[in-house]
């Protein structure tokens, strides 16, 4: 066991004591809630997931990704669930990246595959491989048939060394929910691991929003601590807004390491309240800024020098699972602007893994 | 056209899109204007729960086969730290 260890995982540690603690006398608490009617819903394992091809143009350079992120959900009753996620993404470039015949290969990835104990309201155990829950991009943005841009924030590297996944334990659940507002978190810690399609840092940290629920409203904050090499701090605040009203998806994050500080802003609307002819309305209109700024140097997966960005996204949805997406944007920094195109197709695929018995 | 120029061109396009969903959110809370002493206190449904949550970022009612919605909910109870009340709700309201 390497030296200090014990003191590396005593904050981690005391933190997730606290928070069972916290989670047990919340959960004495819980006031009494009226009986909910039986319902008819099963509990058979399902194989969910996207698939996504996308043509892209990086300052000249054309790259071909097609790519499939299949999930396994397997319930073992009504409080435990195995969940798994493994993506297959080719990547295929011009043998002179501007000429010559496209070559290139398909990458596999574990993405998570952990065991979930859904013990309370206050309290689920996650086990495994599991997705870093920093900011807004990682756990909840990340699936192709999601994200209304299909480049990531250039800040998604911050809080999410090595791999995007750790190792180990995770608690999460609620802290407490009113009929106006609810508090959640989110507390993990991970274990080094250089072990194939299960790599992962020692790292330690968690995640907490107050969700406002009348106005759709999530702000949060996320913290991390890397605990190997160099010890280093990463936190991120995030707001993720969608009014009632309006078919607006507003969310905007920033982020701060030792390598860098930046944020990025996202706004999606889609036109069907508008007076125009039906097809027009299944299409929506994406903006995203960013900018980084580089400190001690850069480097992690960062941008080593400042760097803005702005995309400007129109994506068509032929039914809620299909859809068209594309978008251009622009890259400014020292090293030279370029421009980013993206066209492509997502489609989301949900099923369960057995056909039903024919009765 | 200028880096700077194109930030303040997003910038108030974010401002404009806020503004727009501020004023519509004022208008839905301009015309139900009763005291909330005089509302009646009814229990929260699953739709609610599935248009608090879940229709943030997928499209209601959502064709599910009744077959799989246990574990779709179990699923995403776990990523959206739901309570125990809401997925039962929500199973009711997707599987009735």
């Amino acid at each position: 066991m390497p030296r200090g260890f014990h003191k590396q995982i005593r904050w981690p540690a005391a933190t997730i004591a606290i928070v069972v603690s916290l989670a047990c006398s919340l959960r004495a608490q819980t006031p009494q809630v009226p009986p909910v009617p039986e319902n008819h819903a099963g509990h058979v394992p399902v194989i969910s997931g996207g698939f996504a091809y996308i043509h892209n143009v990086n300052g000249g350079v054309t790259t071909l990704l097609p790519q499939i992120n299949p999930i396994l959900l397997v319930p073992f009753g009504s409080h435990v669930l195995l969940e798994s996620r493994t993506d297959f993404t080719g990547f295929f470039q011009r043998e002179n990246q501007t000429s010559g015949p496209f070559k290139g290969k398909v990458f596999k990835t574990v993405d998570f595959a952990q065991i979930d104990w859904l013990a309370n309201s206050h309290a689920i155990l996650s086990v495994g491989k599991y997705l870093l829950p920093f900011g807004l991009y990682n756990e909840r943005l990340v699936p192709v048939w999601i994200r209304n841009l299909q480049d990531s924030p250039i800040t998604a590297a911050i809080g999410t060394r090595t791999s995007g996944a750790g190792d180990g334990i995770m608690l999460r659940g609620l802290v407490l929910q009113r009929s106006a507002y609810s508090i959640q978190y989110s507390s993990y810690f991970s274990a080094r691991s250089g072990v194939n399609q299960l790599e992962a840092a020692r790292t330690a940290g968690g995640d907490s929003s107050i969700y406002l629920t009348r106005l759709r409203l999530e702000a949060g904050v996320s913290y991390q601590r890397f605990l190997q090499q160099r010890n280093i701090n990463s936190v991120a605040t995030y707001i993720s807004w969608q009014p009632r009203t309006v078919p607006l998806d507003l969310k905007a994050e920033g982020d701060f390491n030792y390598n860098g500080r930046g944020y990025w802003t996202e706004a999606a609307y889609r036109l069907q309240q508008l007076p125009i002819p039906a097809l027009a309305r299944n299409i929506q209109l994406v903006t995203r800024m960013q900018q980084f700024f580089p400190l001690h140097g850069g480097g992690n997966s960062l941008p080593t020098v400042d760097t803005h960005r702005i995309d400007f996204g129109l994506n068509y949805y032929i039914r809620d699972d299909i859809r068209f997406v594309s978008s251009y944007g622009r890259s400014f920094s020292e090293r030279g602007n370029a421009n980013v195109w993206n066209v492509g197709v997502t489609y989301r695929f949900l099923f369960p893994l057995f056909p039903a018995r024919k009765k | 056209m200028k880096p700077r120029s194109l930030v303040q061109v997003l910038f108030l396009f974010f401002i404009t899109a806020t503004a727009t969903a501020i004023f519509s959110y004022g208008q839905q809370q301009d015309q139900s204007k009763v005291p909330a002493s005089q509302k009646p206190q009814t229990p929260k449904t699953g739709e609610q729960v599935f248009n608090n949550n879940c229709s943030r970022c997928h499209t209601p009612p959502m064709a599910i086969s009744p077959r799989i919605t246990g574990t779709i909910v179990m699923h995403m109870r776990t990523r959206a730290r739901l309570s125990r009340q809401d997925e039962k709700l929500l199973l009711q309201y997707l599987a009735p």
